[in-house]
């Protein structure tokens, strides 16, 4: 099975015909359709709770078809199980699920071997196992022999790809693979698929960030509510306008229910004040102001640590340091009950596993926040019961299945009921992590309406998010996180995927951008920074300043308006050698990677009168020393 | 995608559908079978024998139901009962009896709280922490008692069990209302619905603002302080303590749980299945003592009905999930 298809055969590899599955209640799929072909790397998108994930799964054998048909190289296709699906040469890379996290790394590559008859050779499947790692580039950043449950995200991620390539299938689903990679990791990760799809592998890459789908893809295949709405288009004809209107069915603006006048926040009330939170070794430094009636963003990289500050903060995990205030007085948070009574509310990320009791009825559901709260020996559901009715009619819940069990409801309406719990608290701070996870689109848009009012109630939002566009569309400010430490607090209107992509990458994998701005400062007597420059905002990425650098006022994730700038002229102008502002000199390069993509400027400001070098030394100079800067030592700590 | 609004079944279907009452139906089948092979099981006489040997694993299958709706089990009910009996019996020489009975409670709220902090504090597996409570509390049953029976005990203390109030006798009139405020508890009390929470799903509990600790260590204490109540009317009856006292009624009461409709995964359970439950037990232990079976066939019976009745259940939820 280890033979790439033969190129000549030139019908496709793989199709799939108006196949539908119903999960309980919710319909998964309804008619969806893909066609893939031998050597191509087809995009699979669509929308949270589209259907993605279903139809890769049932085209590994993890799940069975209702209804529809598989052909697999032009023969029927109903693998029984993963097994059947591996056997006849089909693998999936999972998000990180499907890894056991009490096994070393090698294990975990060959997992699937594991399950076959016969022996197994460790000094092969070593072997084997390096070959791989440096085909990724990565055979020093993972160590064989390490268990799987003390790896990073990111690495576990590798190890996902690194496992998928142990079995040499024809035809591999990529199933969001780069959720929790750095911008880096990203551009090898898509080198590999291109080197696959030249050796005839037949590739089905799974996202929902446009970006990377027109950076890999040959063709896309759009789903929307578990139907397929737009076919094998070619990506080179599509833009990203297009594939939106395909994926959401409407025009963006209308999923997000943010009106334009609020967004500038404005002098309000902060209501909770967090400074230097830790819970080590996940969450370093945390600090984040949240006001009235504002909704902040929480983003970053999955693994930054941003749900357990979270839960660090709510109680439900211990912290080492840092303080909390509520409404300007400090507050001590022990157990999730203190921050209940104190008027914070918390959506946990995983529905299933945090948030929803099973064997209670959904009322009982919907009152557990309430019941935690209450003092005193009965339920106290009787005088919550008019609050109870105004909530279901504020959130379009019915009313006469109160008494069913929480399970036989959408994942839409499941989280509905789940912030309703929250909401009957009267909360001051509502935190929810990752509130749209599994969630149809419909309700997508009901919930971002749901927030907006909420804060216009005058509950202070803080929403964690990893879904950019998210982020963008319902929050007013966002705080990024990377590594477990706040590195930024900018507001969303200067903000693009692009920017948080960059402010979020793992601090670890710009070690070598910040060793070259402290070099630059070292070798020139000047301040070195490095930034992300448009006509109307600066936002800095970091900075570095020698003994006798004229002091510069930019902070590292921080974001300024050009002329608020001691050197506007030299933000202006980006000329190609030194411009003077005053008594200052400045020097602009822009930054890329090896694979070309923007990351920005470096800029060097001097005094005027000490001389700075020849530019076009130091863009060399610059050049030099990024050329490997994509080879990052980032997660071998 | 909105969920299907699916139309409310007929009253006959939500019934069905109601764990209990498919059981009580099973308990009717059962007493309907068993009368028709005995005469006399039907006999007013037999029906209060049935519910006297009730009260015993009644009373400990409460506190067993409180475990198993944490997700826990408790395996020493049956030594911490023999070990509480022979501290009756000791108290009794020198205690009156109010006293003597609630050291013997105290006593086994004791062990019961001690298993409760393992579990819960230390997290260390019930199963294992209860199987250890278990060899210690025989261990110590023995030992305290100098490996014989205590005899000697006052005979006023049967007044606890042959008092009768309309004709109806002490010992079955506190099992029922036993039942009835386990049952209030459980309903109706913030404490109850935390420790259907808890078994349910912990984290949810906990992210909740619920008590997950106090609550996940008490049922333990009211496993091990009923464990005592149970012993306490069976020495009332027999007017004497033994170590051996209590041998093997962890798997009675287990049973009578997970026959009413627990799961041993915590989170669902009745205190009226429980009840169903152990009236099923020990309508069939009587109907085969009165038809004269072997007791060594007896463990069989009993067995196959407990598994059948489970394969039964499982093949109707799986009928009824489609």
């Amino acid at each position: 099975m280890s033979n790439p298809m033969s190129a000549p055969d030139s019908g496709p590899a793989l199709v799939a015909r108006s196949v539908a599955k119903r999960f309980g209640s919710t319909q998964a799929l309804s008619d969806a359709s893909l066609e893939v072909r031998a050597g191509e790397v087809h995009g699979l998108l669509g929308a949270n709770g589209a259907g993605k994930s279903t139809l890769s799964r049932i085209i590994c054998g993890h799940v069975g078809r209702d209804s529809g048909e598989l052909l697999y190289r032009a023969r029927t296709l109903s693998p029984r199980s993963t097994r059947e699906a591996l056997d006849s040469g089909i693998a999936l890379v999972a998000q990180e699920t499907s890894l056991a996290p009490d096994l070393s790394v090698l294990e975990n590559i060959f997992l699937p071997e594991l399950g076959r008859p016969g022996r197994l050779s460790f000094p092969d499947m070593r072997r084997r196992a390096s070959d791989i790692l440096a085909r990724l580039g990565r055979d020093h950043a993972l160590p064989l022999d390490q268990e799987v449950r003390r790896l990073s995200a990111a690495q576990r991620q590798l190890v996902e790809i690194a496992k998928a390539l142990a079995l040499d299938a024809d035809l591999m689903i990529f199933d969001e693979p780069t959720a929790s990679l750095s911008p880096s990791e990203v551009d090898r990760l898509f080198d590999i698929l291109a080197r696959l799809r030249e050796q005839g592998h037949a590739l089905i890459f799974v996202s929902h960030r446009l970006e990377e789908v027109f950076t890999v893809t040959d063709r896309v295949t759009i789903l929307r509510e578990g139907r397929t709405v737009a076919a094998s288009l070619d990506t080179a004809r599509l833009t990203q306008t297009d594939i939106i209107r395909h994926m959401v069915g409407r025009d963006l603006g209308a999923i997000y229910a943010t009106p334009g006048l609020d967004r500038r926040g404005g002098a309000r009330d902060p209501v909770l004040e967090v400074t230097n939170l830790s819970a080590r070794p996940i969450v370093r430094d945390v600090s984040f102001t949240v006001h009235r009636g504002e909704i902040l963003g929480i983003g970053g990289l999955v693994g930054a640590g941003r749900s357990e500050a979270m839960e660090a903060l709510f109680g439900l995990r211990p912290r080492d340091g840092g303080t909390i205030r509520l409404k300007g007085r400090e507050i001590a948070l022990r157990r999730p009950v203190d921050a209940i009574r104190q008027g914070i509310g918390f959506v946990a990320e995983d529905r299933r596993a945090q948030n929803i009791v099973p064997d209670l009825s959904v009322r009982e559901n919907l009152m557990l926040a309430h019941l935690g709260r209450h003092r005193g020996f009965g339920l106290g559901y009787r005088q919550r019961q008019d609050r109870v009715d105004t909530l279901l009619a504020q959130l379009g819940l019915p009313t006469d299945r109160m008494d069913a069990s929480l399970l036989t409801f959408s994942g839409g309406m499941q989280q509905k009921i789940i912030m309703a719990r929250w909401l009957l608290i009267d909360p001051e701070v509502l935190i929810l992590d990752e509130p749209t996870k599994g969630v149809d689109i419909g309700t997508r848009s009901a919930i971002y309406r749901i927030l907006r009012d909420i804060a216009d109630q005058g509950v202070a939002v803080v929403v964690i998010s990893s879904d950019f566009e998210e982020l963008l569309g319902v929050t007013e400010r966002v705080v990024v996180m990377s590594d477990g430490i706040t590195i930024a607090d900018l507001p969303t209107p200067i903000l693009t995927e692009e920017k948080l992509t960059l402010l979020a990458a793992p601090r670890s994998s710009t070690t070598r951008n910040r060793a070259l701005l402290e070099t630059l400062a070292r070798e020139h007597g000047a301040f070195a920074w490095w930034a992300l420059l448009e006509e109307d905002s600066l936002i800095c990425l970091g900075t570095a300043a020698a003994a006798t650098a004229p002091p510069l006022d930019l902070r590292a994730g921080e974001a300024l308006h050009p002329r608020d700038t001691p050197i506007p002229r030299a933000l202006a102008a980006r000329a190609q050698g030194i411009v003077t502002d005053g008594a200052l000199a400045t020097l602009l390069v822009p930054l890329r990677n090896a694979r070309g993509h923007d990351l920005g400027w470096i800029g060097l400001t001097a005094a005027a009168d000490t001389p700075l070098p020849d530019p076009g030394q130091i863009a060399a100079q610059v050049r030099r020393l990024t050329r490997d800067s994509d080879d990052i030592e980032g997660d071998a700590a | 995608m909105s969920a299907p609004t699916a139309a409310r079944p007929a009253l006959p279907g939500r019934l069905i559908r109601t764990l209990e009452v498919r059981m009580l139906g099973l308990a009717l089948v059962i007493a309907v079978g068993l009368s028709l092979m005995s005469p006399y099981f039907l006999t007013q006489n037999n029906i209060f024998n049935i519910l006297d040997q009730s009260v015993v694993i009644g009373i400990v299958a409460v506190g067993m139901t409180f475990v198993i709706l944490t997700g826990g089990i408790d395996l020493s009910v049956g030594s911490v009962a023999g070990l509480t009996g022979i501290v009756l019996g000791l108290a009794l020489r020198d205690l009156p009896i109010p006293l003597a009975i609630a050291a013997a409670v105290a006593a086994g709220a004791f062990i019961g709280l001690i298993s409760g902090v393992l579990v819960a504090v230390f997290g260390l597996a019930p199963f294992v922490v209860t199987l250890g409570m278990m060899a210690i509390g025989r261990s110590l049953a023995y030992i305290f008692s100098g490996q014989t029976a205590i005899s000697g005990i006052p005979e006023s203390l049967s007044a606890i069990v042959y008092t009768t109030v309309l004709g109806i006798p002490a010992n079955v009139i506190f099992l029922l209302l036993l039942y009835l405020a386990a049952w209030a508890y459980l309903t109706y009390t913030k404490g109850g619905r935390t420790i259907y929470a808890v078994g349910s799903n912990r984290e949810a509990a906990r992210a909740a603002g619920l008590n997950v600790l106090g609550y996940s260590i008490l049922p333990y204490v009211i496993s091990g302080a009923l464990a005592a109540v149970a012993i306490t009317f069976s020495i009332a009856q027999i007017l004497s303590a033994d170590p051996l006292a209590g041998n093997q009624m962890e798997l009675d009461a287990i049973a009578a749980v997970v026959i009413g409709g627990a799961s041993l995964y915590g989170g669902r359970g009745s205190i009226i299945g429980t009840l169903i439950g152990v009236l099923i037990m020990v309508m069939i232990r009587n109907g085969l003592n009165l038809m004269g079976v072997s007791p060594f066939w007896q463990g069989t019976a009993i067995g196959s009905i407990i598994i059948l009745a489970l394969l039964a259940e499982r093949l109707f939820n799986w009928r009824s999930a489609r």
